[in-house]
């Protein structure tokens, strides 16, 4: 009766793979629809994604937000609270950023850095900190309140640079330029790769110790996994739920901040293009591993950079990759389901061939 | 010659795990009220939702007045007949006592509308009819528990239920409103000839109520004999009776030890979760290198007094002393840290993660403790693992290796997993609730020799268990619990299994 | 300023707003009511604007065009269906997934089927018709806020009455409700909840369809990328303020509706739009913090009778 599977993550890898091809697949149908070779296409994004120094620094580029999202994501996820509020908080953070970069001009530049880095961490674990404290104390959704608070943020950060932070160049939805010594420098010439690769590889060396080998992490995780069981055995999971909640907002804020100090040098009104919901969407296709979520951070990364070569190259329309995306979503979302459905059908396969044996 | 309404002929229904009903046989006589009775577990609720169709019989046949009788949903029993009265009512709580009770069948005018006017008057005749008095027009969450129990029962017999099927139905009653429902049922069988059948745990009941009386255990039927034939302690004995009897354990007596007072218990009282009083006023003590075991039939406030003791749930009055300390509003964390380790009496609720591995089940507790946790913090994975492969090794654990999560591991592992983990902290106190339900002979022999050890090293144990003779074989001390009150103390050996029935089912005294 | 701000045309704005808001809300109240909560409404209305293009444009009528918005909303909504009734996934995330599924679709789809970016409009594209009353003709009141308006409106009004009779008095509509708040009370009466979880969820699709199609067909006749600018989100706002009740989610989107006109005239006399904007998204979360803090008064309030009881 002991059915003892150890490599249940080799399991789970092997879905994933399935998935992740059987949705390429259907974009190499799409290609064919639209009048296109696959093999082309795919060529094209792989060049495109991994061709040139400045493609393979534009790809990780692009995976700087998406690590940092996606880790926060995960961190939340982990203790059992889900943050949907990543691209709220990031905004935030981008803002609050921006505005010490603005302001406290007269900084050295690590310090100012440093403190413009904490703004955003701070705000954005504030803006956190609001749904986590109505999930515990009063029961409110905190998918529903972090998706509301989502479109609070932007319309709020959207007055804010259109009116009391406007730049002197007029309503451009953007705010000045934050001060030469706040700006991360690029590192491979016309890509927009920058230091920031670095403070992300530290933020996902930090936190990937966190949850992987710290008591903490795992306090999260058992909270995560069964509530009861932690309060039975001495952990308080509501603190818990809420410091997750914090954690998550506050890294969604860094990587807010990042995207100021180190891409636009300025807060924008459309600063993100909804990274923080591709981090969390990679956080659920990987299961919150921290480490699945830096490489198919990688991947996504990849996928973007390369769908825009291949429009350009052969014309087949970038957006394909969100299609595609969405499809390997749906398929890991659908996996338990699908198993189980199989399992159930062999179950009554086998249904009356096991009966008469023993209880256990 | 009775009329047999329902029978059943080698019923089993097997689940991916379980086999949760094997070879049943059962008839039922037209016009009876006919208890069935078990342990949790016993395949009871199983057998009800075969004959509520909720349920396919893996094999076997039912028949319905002679005819045999195939049902694949509830649809098929409401058309033959049968009535079902869950032990969790199917009320939708915003929806009215009439709306309720005309669901999946309501009367429409125009084809397309419901008739909200005949619903009320179907309500309002048949509520006359049986004298079953409720507001047709007041919404299901407004009602008293009792109530809405009248309607779930008028709901059956709107649907034209003959048979009656009702499922644990005192356990969420008062007892006014036990009564009170009582004098309904036989008012259906006396006035409207319908037949009941009865599900339960508490014998007083069965024996007030019941014309006939079965009893399963295991997923098995082990007998049914007419109510007049038995008593408390027949019954009693095939409920919770052992097929294989256990060799007499070897309990040293340790003379002269110590035998310091380690829990202190006075005047405790208690809500459970329906906020209905649970532990009336209990006093008990343990002393260092016993084990006093608590017995009772289930649900008498067992589980929330072993709540109270760590921390779990709130006590309502009273004092709890650990070790000469009151414990009140103290968090389950400082009650570990006081000396309480705690067997929890439902496993995988409570007592583990199952998508953890063993190790990390092992862990649970000592996370931020030297030299599992290096400053608090970094675990340290090697004392980690040569911790869990010790206790593995010292407690039978059966697994390849400590990295297997405990969702995989058989019942009888998983229990040790916690038993290991909880009996390793070394507390001066045991607190052991049910520790070997669901488990298999072999490793209940190895959990109860272990348990022994623990007290020959001085430790104090209470034990709660549902087995009677669980409780023989371990207790120093045995303690009766009826409705939470406790009903009578014991040395070891003063009472027998067959007297001391009449305790757990408080019927040496009046409350 | 005030008269400029507080007029007719105002109330005309309000209502234009609002319909493709109640048309999605019943969508969404259907399935909330259902037990399940559709974040996916988002890239429906967006897939129902698009596809009401598609169909419009190639077929040269606007009836086929919302046709063609409604079949893609019901194929939509019996996707979601399979994963989070039959697949148990997380209804979240599918709803999510689609929502970017909705986005690059629609974006892919605009540059093969028209080679543009960005927006699609073209005279081919049929509008829909605009129903005119004559008898309001004359007297101003009612001819501004009632009349000419496309018949999508009128619809939408209809519909908040049809599913407000279906909910609550026809037989179908209550186990609807009974699937979404006990699904176990239904089962044992015999009605299968999954059917009604279906039910809800293709219904949605198609209304969300509608809501799209009344996007770029309505007022405008063209297609932009990401054209439902968080009006599924919106929508989803207007169910939970109104409690998932079509006569109070209908005033809902009134209410948002007004807000969202207000900003836009406010915007024009140079007052920030943004605050009126945020209106839906907090006064949601302070209508869901009321609502669960009366809920566990009641619940104390409860334990306390049958506490009462007990003794």
């Amino acid at each position: 009766m002991e059915r003892l599977t150890k490599n249940k993550n080799l399991q789970y890898l092997n879905s994933l793979f399935i998935s992740i091809f059987a949705s390429l697949l259907i974009g190499a149908l799409i290609m064919i629809a639209n009048g296109r070779s696959p093999l082309v296409g795919y060529g094209a994004l792989l060049t495109g994604a991994f061709g040139s120094k400045y493609n393979i620094a534009t790809t990780f580029a692009k995976t700087v937000p998406l690590v940092i999202t996606g880790l926060a994501t995960a961190i939340a996820f982990r203790a059992g609270i889900s943050n949907v509020g990543g691209e709220g908080q990031l905004y935030l953070g981008a803002f609050a950023a921006a505005y010490v970069g603005i302001t406290f001009t007269g900084l050295p530049g690590i310090i100012g850095i440093i403190l413009a880095i904490i703004a955003g961490a701070l705000v954005g674990g504030a803006y956190g900190f609001v749904p986590a404290i109505l999930k515990v104390k009063y029961k409110v959704d905190e998918v529903i309140t972090t998706i509301m608070l989502n479109t609070v943020a932007t319309l709020f950060t959207a007055y804010l640079v259109n009116y009391p932070f406007a730049s002197s160049q007029g309503k451009m939805g953007g705010t000045e330029m934050v001060a030469e010594q706040f700006r991360f420098s690029r590192l491979v010439k016309l890509s927009t790769l920058n230091t920031s690769i670095f403070y992300m590889g530290i933020i996902a060396v930090v936190i990937y110790y966190l949850m992987e080998k710290t008591s903490y992490g795992y306090d999260f995780k058992i909270v995560g996994q069964n509530s009861i069981f932690s309060r039975y055995a001495g952990i308080k999971d509501k603190n818990q739920m809420v410091l997750a909640m914090v954690i998550s907002g506050g890294l969604c804020g860094i990587a807010g901040a990042l995207e100021v100090l180190g891409v636009h040098y300025r807060f924008l009104q459309h600063i993100s293009p909804g990274y923080a919901f591709d981090g969390m969407l990679i956080a659920l296709i990987v299961k919150n591993n921290p480490i699945g979520v830096v490489l198919m951070s990688i991947f996504f990364g990849a996928l973007k950079t390369g769908s825009i070569a291949m429009e350009n190259s052969i014309g087949i329309p970038s957006e394909l990759v969100s299609v595609i995306q969405s499809i390997i979503i749906l398929f890991i979302a659908g996996e338990a389901g699908f198993k189980n459905i199989y399992k159930n059908w062999k179950m009554k396969k086998t249904a009356n061939s096991k009966v008469g044996e023993k209880i256990v | 010659m009775y009329e047999k309404v329902l029978e059943l002929k080698n019923v089993s229904k097997q689940f991916p795990e379980v086999l949760a009903n094997d070879n049943i046989n059962l008839d039922i006589r037209k016009g009876e009220i006919h208890a069935i009775i078990g342990e949790n577990g016993a395949g009871k609720s199983t057998l009800m939702n075969i004959l509520y169709g909720l349920h396919e019989p893996t094999t076997g046949d039912i028949y319905y007045n002679g005819k045999p009788i195939k049902m694949t949903s509830p649809l098929d029993a409401i058309k033959i007949g049968i009535g079902m009265v869950h032990q969790h009512f199917m009320l939708v709580p915003s929806f009215t006592v009439a709306e309720n009770i005309v669901l999946g069948t309501e009367p429409t005018k125009r084809k397309i509308f419901v008739d909200k006017e005949k619903a009320i008057e179907s309500t309002k005749k048949l509520s006359e009819t049986y004298g079953l008095t409720v507001d047709p027009k007041l919404k299901v969450e407004s009602l008293s528990v009792g109530v809405q129990q009248r309607v779930e029962i008028l709901k059956a017999l709107y649907k034209g239920a003959d048979v009656l099927i009702l499922d644990e139905p005192t356990a969420v009653l008062t007892p006014q409103e036990t009564d009170e429902l009582f004098k309904v049922i036989k008012r259906l069988v006396d006035e409207s000839g319908k037949t009941i059948i009865i599900i339960t745990h508490k014998l007083q009941e069965v024996l007030s109520i019941s014309d006939r009386v079965s009893v399963m255990r295991q997923g098995k039927m082990i007998g049914t004999l007419d109510t007049k034939d038995a008593n408390e302690k027949i019954l009693a004995e095939m409920m919770v009776g052992r097929e294989v009897l256990f060799n007499k354990i070897d309990k040293k007596h340790i003379e002269n030890r110590k035998h310091e007072e380690m829990l202190k218990v006075e005047k405790l009282r208690a809500r459970d979760n329906r906020g209905l009083i649970a532990l009336r006023s209990i006093d008990l003590s343990l002393k260092s290198g016993e084990i006093l075991g608590i017995a009772g039939i289930e649900g008498n406030g067992q589980s929330e007094l072993v709540e109270v003791l760590t921390g779990l749930r709130e006590k309502e009055s009273g004092q709890i002393f650990i070790n000469g300390v009151e414990i009140s509003n103290k968090s389950p964390r400082d009650i570990r840290e006081l000396g309480i380790a705690h067997v929890p009496e439902d496993r995988l609720a409570m007592g583990l993660s199952k998508d953890a591995s063993i190790s990390e089940n092992i862990l649970m507790g000592n996370q931020h403790n030297e030299p599992y946790a290096i400053k608090g913090i970094h675990l340290n994975k090697s004392k980690i693992k040569s911790k869990s492969r010790k206790l593995i090794k010292e407690f039978d654990i059966r697994t390849p290796s400590e990295d297997v999560l405990v969702g995989n591991l058989s019942g009888g592992n998983m229990q040790k997993v916690i038993i290991a983990r909880e009996f390793s902290f070394n507390t001066p106190i045991l607190i052991i609730s049910q520790p070997t339900r669901g488990v298999d002979i072999g490793a209940i022999e190895f959990i109860h020799s272990q348990i022994i050890e623990k007290r020959n090293q001085g430790c104090a144990i209470l034990l709660v268990s549902a087995e009677l003779d669980e409780i023989f074989r371990l207790s120093d001390r045995i303690i009766t619990i009826y409705e939470g009150i406790i009903t009578g103390e014991f040395k070891e050996g003063e009472i027998s299994k067959q007297e001391i029935g009449l305790y757990m089912t408080g019927k040496n005294i009046q409350i | 300023m005030f008269k400029e701000l507080f007029n007719l045309t105002l109330l005309q704005h309000t209502i234009r707003t609002a319909t493709p808001l109640i048309l999605a809300a019943l969508g969404g109240l259907l399935t909330q009511q259902a037990g399940i909560l559709n974040i996916g409404m988002e890239g429906m209305i967006l897939l129902g604007a698009f596809f009401a293009v598609v169909g419009s444009y190639f077929f040269g009528s606007s009836l086929a065009g919302v046709a063609l918005a409604a079949i893609i909303g019901m194929v939509i909504g019996l996707i979601f269906a399979l994963f989070v009734i039959d697949l148990k996934s997380d209804e979240f995330v599918i709803g999510i997934a689609i929502n970017m599924f909705a986005g690059g679709l629609t974006v892919f789809l605009l540059r093969s089927i028209f080679g543009v970016k960005g927006a699609f409009s073209s005279p081919d594209i049929v509008p829909l018709p605009k129903l005119n009353f004559p008898f309001m003709d004359n007297i101003e009141f009612l001819n501004i806020i009632f009349n000419n308006h496309t018949i999508f409106i009128y619809i939408s009004w209809i519909l908040v009455i049809f599913i407000y009779m279906y909910l609550y008095k026809t037989p179908q509509g209550i186990w609807l409700r009974g699937a979404g708040e006990y699904p176990d009370a239904l089962e044992t009466a015999g009605i299968s909840p999954r059917k009604m979880k279906y039910t809800s969820s293709i219904a949605c699709g198609v209304l969300c369809g509608l809501a799209g199609a009344h996007l770029s067909l309505g007022y405008l006749t063209l297609f932009t990328e990401n054209m439902s600018a968080n009006r599924g989100f919106i929508a989803l706002a207007a169910i939970i303020f109104g409690k998932a009740n079509p006569i109070g989610t209908f005033l809902a989107t009134l209410l948002f509706g007004f807000f969202d006109a207000l900003g836009v005239r406010l915007q024009v006399v140079g007052v920030p739009a943004q605050f009126t904007q945020m209106v839906p998204y907090l006064a949601t979360i302070f209508a869901l913090v009321i609502v669960t803090k009366r809920q566990m008064n009641k619940g104390k309030k409860n334990k306390e009778e049958a506490i009462n009881l007990g003794e």
